[in-house]
């Protein structure tokens, strides 16, 4: 056997190798941050604008743009001679800011100089710290055709940070073949539908609607009102009522026929396959949302995002891109400029009555007990 | 003698993989270790606060999960055995030639990434497809008469995405069994399942402790087969530590709750190794030797 | 024997191949029915997984036409290619060095192997992400190839290892006796005998590694993979030509594997016609597993 000089010998040596990395690894830690946040939006750089040019990087949600070399950004590209990198890895705002959120710690974006994000989560970066703040001046024809009912929202007014992509409506897919006759959120909780049913996962989407089912107007809602509708959905979550709950895949159980009924959004028609569903506007109203275009901080060539914002506000290719993404342009006055079976969709052209007892999305006031209270759910 | 360059060897030969494992997991880890002690949020900011209570906070109200985890896990990691085993065998001892093809076949669903498999069996498991009405007349449908949503297809998902961590172990092992002790123990014992049992299956063993082991851990802190295949009530630990991250930012006890999983897993695999005897995986050779 | 006995041998003795054949239909099920629905018509050329449109070759023909997807799967392979290359190589050392050498620090070592398997996604592609930003490495194509070959190392070891243990030094000795060099012997008697643990680790980390979604979605910056690709267009319809690609990978891989087949058929033809030649390789000894 080795002996034990050798051994100790050996021992030493490989004690000495283990010293020497623990001291290497807290060395490397000491200089090491932690987990980062509390930023403050108090001084948020504007973004300079200026010649149009170079190149752009664009991370938006998928299925918002025309591809290839009739869509949007082959126009746009001809006719400012960007290069454009269009990436769709916006799939979720959480799971988005989850992994951008160390580099716009630091001041990066990864290269990118325009994200897309829904209200909440724009006013989150903004509130972090992450945007910059965007001049009206340096976008007139923007300013000039956004629709009204879009220009003051609650979150940002005047629109320092955000401008609109796409808006929609939070709603219910119904398979009229099977279900014709759920028309409110309330219906959805029937026991004859019982494991037949999906809720969107996004809170500010399902616990809005079904306050709204009780009578509870969001934007007034008290913590108390968010709990107790939360409660209410979770009661249905252990009595097996609610199948499971959804991001965007709630199109699988539509088409699959697995569900008589989803909670989802309006555009959502084009990955429908079911002939059945349609979507319908509850009685006590929807819940409107948009996904807006934010500059981050650190973001390379500003001029070219703020050209983009205002290529994508002129009429004629604003109209395109409605009657391809099927949602809800943010220029006004498209009717006369679309196809006409398109002008007629209630679900690309809203009109006010159609929408008159829909609320904006909203936070509820504390969102971190409300957010807690809904992820164990989510998670139960 | 051993020289100082033969005493180095073990050195040489473990370095690269000890350097890369330290910067690129010991370094990273130490960061998320440090983070679970901080407090506060995202918006507010985190610092150190030495908060030590992030740990049961992480822990309470999530024991369920755990469980179900465990469950899940072992069932799948049980079923992949029993489904594994022979099939790793066959493949070591009956195919010939057509080994490596076999083999491949076997990671071959890999290349189409794990959602579009999951896609095509979720057609096929459908509530209206011709193969659940099948299973609902034998009555072999959980929940209510539906396969999709449910722990049956969770584990199921879990079990078919996991098989080939417990094959291409088991093969790698199987493989060097030397057939003629088989022989003679079937000469012995004139049964073969005894012959199995007293001289395969002990010989085996190391390819089963590393099977077991490469299935199970990180079967445990899954959460994509509950997020798709599974409906409300699937959830394991890996979705909450999901929904700490991303869902709700709070990263400190994200981070506690991951190093709790980390720890109750080393515990599991310690008393694992203890059960099915150190050598299997441990694998000095002077104590199988010894054990010979 | 009457004919029900003779059946009943019969099965009795293919028992084991029978069930294997099942297992491996089980595993390709969901590549049989991705391959199908390749062929299925759909309005807007999107995944449907429904036939109601009827047949077509459109997008076999159209394969290569979406340049994002072809991005994708090569930026995949391309990156397993390199991971399985360097962790397998990095993992099979390690192993060698855990089984074979006696070093104090071993349990530790062993450790430190088990641990990341036991780190949820989540946790190890965010803290990856995290010092990656610290440090400012770019993010792309290297920190996702140092991520993958991170998380394989473990693979690689514990499966290398459940081949290693118990293995039989006598053939080494003997090529020592014989006057063979450390490395000498290493090349021609130990790699050899190795190899299919070697083999199946690197199946496995090229499984691990063209699948992986979770830590390569923290870490790929604007560099989009295979899976990560899917993931987002699944979100509004899948087009029908992934499917296409995936069958025709899976297609290539198995008439890859088996042109190796019958390449090494004809070999062993050609030395069994001219027996004077020096056989590659390692003298085979009967019942090892270098005769096969």
């Amino acid at each position: 056997m080795v002996s034990k000089d050798r051994q100790q010998g050996g021992a030493a040596a490989v004690l000495a190798v283990m010293v020497a990395i623990v001291a290497l690894v807290l060395g490397l830690a000491a200089c090491g941050g932690g987990g980062g946040g509390g930023g403050d939006s108090s001084e948020a750089p504007t973004a300079k604008a200026g010649p149009v040019k170079g190149d752009l990087t664009i991370s938006n949600w998928p299925g918002y743009i025309e591809p290839g070399k009739d869509g949007t950004v082959a126009e746009f590209e001809d006719e400012t001679g960007v290069s454009v990198k269009y990436i769709e890895d916006v799939n979720d705002n959480e799971d988005f800011l989850g992994k951008l959120q160390p580099q716009l710690e630091q001041g990066e974006s990864g290269g990118r100089s325009i994200f897309v994000v829904t209200d909440w989560m724009a006013e989150l970066m903004y509130d972090l710290g992450y945007l910059q703040e965007i001049n009206s001046d340096d976008l007139p024809t923007v300013f000039e055709n956004m629709s009204a009912s879009l220009r003051d929202p609650s979150f940002d007014p005047g629109r320092k940070f955000s401008i609109p992509w796409q808006s929609g409506m939070t709603g219910i897919w119904v398979d009229q073949s099977k279900a014709p006759e759920i028309k409110s959120i309330n219906d959805l909780f029937d026991p004859k539908y019982k494991g037949k049913v999906t809720m969107l996962s996004e809170m500010r989407d399902t616990v809005a609607l079904v306050m709204k089912a009780e009578g509870v107007d969001p934007a007034e809602a008290t913590n108390e009102d968010w709990l107790a509708a939360i409660d209410k959905v979770k009661s249905a979550v252990d009595s097996g009522q609610i199948r499971r709950f959804t991001g965007n895949e709630y199109n699988e159980d539509l088409n699959a026929g697995n569900v008589v009924a989803a909670i989802g959004w309006s555009g959502d028609a084009s990955i429908i396959s079911n002939e059945n569903a349609e979507w319908v506007m509850p009685t006590e109203g929807c819940v409107l949302w948009s996904d807006n275009m934010v500059i981050p901080v650190g973001a390379p060539n500003t001029p070219a995002a703020l050209g983009w914002m205002e290529f994508v506000y002129q009429p004629e290719v604003a109209v395109k891109l409605a009657e391809y993404i099927t949602y809800v342009s943010p220029v006004e006055g498209l009717e006369d400029l679309a196809k006409p079976e398109v002008a007629k969709n209630p679900l690309v052209f809203p009109t006010p009555e159609f929408q008159k007892n829909c609320s904006t999305q909203v936070s509820p006031p504390d969102v971190e007990e409300v957010e807690e209270a809904w992820q164990d759910v989510l998670t139960g | 003698m051993r020289s100082l360059k033969q005493r180095l060897v073990p050195f040489w030969l473990l370095g690269p993989g000890l350097l890369w494992l330290i910067f690129f997991f010991v370094v990273p880890m130490y960061f998320m270790g440090e983070l679970a002690l901080y407090s506060g949020s995202l918006r507010s900011g985190f610092e150190l606060t030495w908060a030590f209570e992030n740990f049961p906070n992480a822990l309470s109200g999530h024991e369920e999960q755990i469980l179900r985890s465990f469950f899940y896990a072992g069932t799948a990691t049980l079923l992949c055995l029993l489904i594994g085993y022979p099939l790793a065998y066959a493949i070591a001892f009956r195919a010939g030639r057509f080994k490596t093809l076999l083999l491949f076949a076997v990671i071959a669903p890999f290349f189409t990434t794990y959602l579009i498999r999951t896609i095509a069996w979720k057609t096929i498991l459908s509530d209206d497809s011709p193969v659940v009405s099948v299973l609902q007349t034998l009555s072999l449908t959980p929940g209510d008469g539906r396969v999709l949503a449910t722990s049956g297809a969770v584990i199921a998902g879990l079990t078919y995405n996991f098989l080939p961590f417990m094959i291409l172990p088991l093969y790698a092992n199987l493989e060097r069994l030397d057939l003629r002790l088989v022989e003679a123990a079937k000469d012995l014992y004139s049964s073969s399942r005894t012959a199995f049992l007293k001289v395969t299956l002990p010989l085996t063993m190391p390819g089963i402790v590393a099977g077991v082991l490469l299935t199970f851990i990180p079967a445990f802190g899954d959460y994509i087969n509950a997020e798709l295949l599974g409906g409300t009530g699937q959830a394991m630990i890996g979705n909450v530590i999901q929904s700490l991250y991303l869902n709700q930012r709070n990263y400190p006890e994200a981070a506690a709750l991951s190093f709790l999983m980390m720890a109750l897993i080393l515990v599991i695999v310690l008393v694992y190794i203890r059960f099915a005897g150190t050598e299997a995986f441990m694998g000095d050779e002077d104590d199988a030797e010894g054990a010979k | 024997m009457s004919a029900a006995a003779r059946a009943w041998a019969w099965l009795r003795h293919n028992a084991l191949p029978i069930y294997a054949g099942l297992a491996v239909a089980y595993m390709l099920i969901p590549i049989v029915v991705i391959a199908v629905f390749s062929f299925g018509d759909t309005p807007k050329d999107k995944l449907t997984f429904t036939l109601d449109d009827g047949f077509t070759w459109e997008y076999w023909r159209t394969m290569f036409d979406i340049p994002e997807l072809n991005d994708a799967l090569s930026t995949s392979l391309r990156l397993a290619f390199f991971s399985t290359l360097i962790s397998t190589a990095i993992g099979t050392a390690m192993a060698i060095a855990l089984v074979r050498h006696r070093f104090r620090g071993k349990r530790l070592a062993n450790l430190l192997i088990v641990i990341p398997m036991a780190t949820p996604e989540v946790v190890i592609g965010a803290s990856l992400l995290s010092m990656f930003i610290y440090y400012t490495f770019a993010l792309g194509f290297t920190t996702l190839l140092i991520a993958h070959v991170m998380f394989s190392i473990s693979f690689v070891v514990v499966v290398v290892r459940s081949r290693l243990i118990g293995f039989d030094r006598n053939l080494e000795e003997a090529a020592a006796d014989l006057g063979a060099s450390p490395l000498t012997t290493f090349r021609t008697v130990t790699l050899p005998l190795l190899a299919p643990g070697v083999i199946a680790a690197a199946l496995l980390a090229f499984a691990l590694s063209i699948d992986d979604f979770v830590i390569s979605n923290f870490n790929s910056g604007t560099t989009v993979t295979f899976p990560l690709y899917v993931y987002g267009v699944s979100l509004r319809g899948i087009p029908v030509q992934v499917n296409a690609l995936a069958t025709l990978l899976f297609l290539v891989a198995v008439i890859a594997v088996s042109l190796v087949l019958v390449q090494q058929r004809r070999a062993e033809r050609m030395a069994a016609v001219q027996p004077e030649a020096e056989p590659d390789g390692p003298i085979p000894l009967p019942g090892t597993a270098a005769t096969q």
